[in-house]
């Protein structure tokens, strides 16, 4: 029987919590969508400097894809978005229709637009990044997506970021301390008081910067829950911005998923400078 | 051919990529000056932008280029402003990529170490997902 799916990608697994705000956003326009994603459903972008790694695990992606008679895809994460343009599409076929899920929402404004019934009072500035706008019009879509939420105000300004989105500029010296000085600059210029991210990799790098410079960050399927009066938990942002993550996560989930695991790979990221 | 058979290999697509590109490139250095990232690539700022195109080409084809061009793909993060910027629909951004591909390769780049990202998707999965959720999702 024919799905669609929500691809949220592999470094997606840090915020569970918008890919469950997701699904249910995509079920509540009318477009459900079985999530799917981590090491078995990557595109191999993680392993670029390996091409033949890279190759087979996006095959694998596909063929999974292909097993489960994906009809559309959503995808969430603008690496694989352009992977499946770029090289898994044309190497393996597609069979399959595919959409951002910004895209798919905005298809369901409608929709969307009823269920947003609480008032949000937010001055907000977009993430914004010069990449991926040929692909997707993240820079228009998702603020017309937020201006149906009551009570926030989306604010203009003409920075937009390089790359597009943070994960670049990280491995860049140099590069994503001046997007964040530039882009706080810009929030203070133009009256912001919140920060709304677009892709993962912008929210893990930019939410240290409430903790340090009074501006709230969140992402934009966070405030699309939010004015749906939908509960959830930004459980990166509180270990981000905790004095101790250890002890934020507390000793039962540490055990659960493993501690020693959790020192030797989550917790140096959840504590690098901010 | 049947359903999941490749239909073209990887190596052969960057092959078909390299010729085109190579042949289709103007050297006029029009990517380059766009690129908002050449503040950030040590040795490439001031340079001439035809010959760091030059030194790109090079490394796309697997030869060492110069420093100017290997900082300069090394710090593309896929702005897509080049892409805007090229006269003859090269796709820039394509040949950037491509070329960091190939100078991994040869080592004339060296490679991105990895080895934990599956690893670490993995334990964050744990950290934030339900087991009901993991055995969905992942």
């Amino acid at each position: 029987m024919a799905v669609n799916l929500f691809w949220y990608g592999c470094n997606m697994t840090r915020h569970a919590e918008i890919i469950r705000l997701s699904e249910r956003l995509l079920e509540c326009v009318g477009t459900p969508a079985q999530p799917v994603g981590g090491p078995g459903a990557c595109c191999g972008s993680p392993k670029e400097s390996e091409p033949r790694i890279n190759e087979a695990m996006a095959a694998r992606t596909m063929d999974g894809f292909a097993a489960r008679e994906a009809e559309r895809v959503m995808t969430w994460c603008p690496s694989c978005h352009m992977n499946l343009e770029d090289f898994m599409a044309p190497v393996k076929g597609q069979g399959f229709r595919h959409a951002h899920l910004c895209e798919a929402l905005h298809e369901g404004r409608g929709a969307l637009a009823k269920l947003m019934t609480q008032h949000i009072p937010a001055r907000v500035l977009l993430d914004a990044h010069v990449g991926f706008g040929d692909r997707v019009d993240v820079n228009t879509l998702i603020p017309e997506l937020l201006r149906l939420v009551p009570g926030v105000e989306m604010l203009d300004h003409p920075y937009r970021g390089a790359s597009y989105m943070c994960f670049g500029l990280a491995n860049v010296p140099g590069a994503l301390p001046a997007h964040k000085a530039r882009l706080l600059a810009a929030a203070r210029e133009a009256g912001a008081d919140t920060i709304v991210t677009i892709f993962h990799s912008c929210h893990r790098e930019m939410v240290a910067l409430e903790r340090d410079h009074g501006i709230r960050v969140v992402n934009w399927v966070h405030l699309l829950a939010e004015g749906a009066g939908w509960d959830y938990r930004d459980e990166y942002k509180e270990w981000r911005n905790a004095e101790d993550p250890t002890a934020a996560i507390g000793p039962a989930r540490m055990a659960a998923a493993g501690e020693e695991a959790v020192k030797r790979l989550a917790l140096p990221e959840l504590t690098r400078p901010r | 051919m049947g359903p999941g058979e490749p239909l073209v290999s990887l190596s052969a697509l960057r092959e078909a990529e390299t010729a085109r590109i190579t042949a289709a490139c103007l050297r006029c250095g029009a990517c380059f000056a766009a690129c908002p990232m050449v503040p950030f690539a040590p040795g490439a700022e001031g340079a001439q932008g035809g010959a760091v195109v030059e030194g790109v080409l090079d490394l796309l084809n697997g030869g060492p280029g110069d420093e100017a061009s290997r900082a300069w793909v090394a710090a593309c993060t896929r702005s897509g402003s080049c892409n805007a910027a090229c006269p003859e629909a090269v796709n820039p951004m394509l040949m950037l990529r491509l070329a960091k591909w190939r100078a991994n390769e040869t080592g004339a780049l060296p490679k991105r170490d990895a080895r934990d990202a599956m690893a670490r998707v993995k334990a964050f999965a744990r950290l934030t997902m339900t087991e009901e959720e993991q055995a969905r999702w992942l």
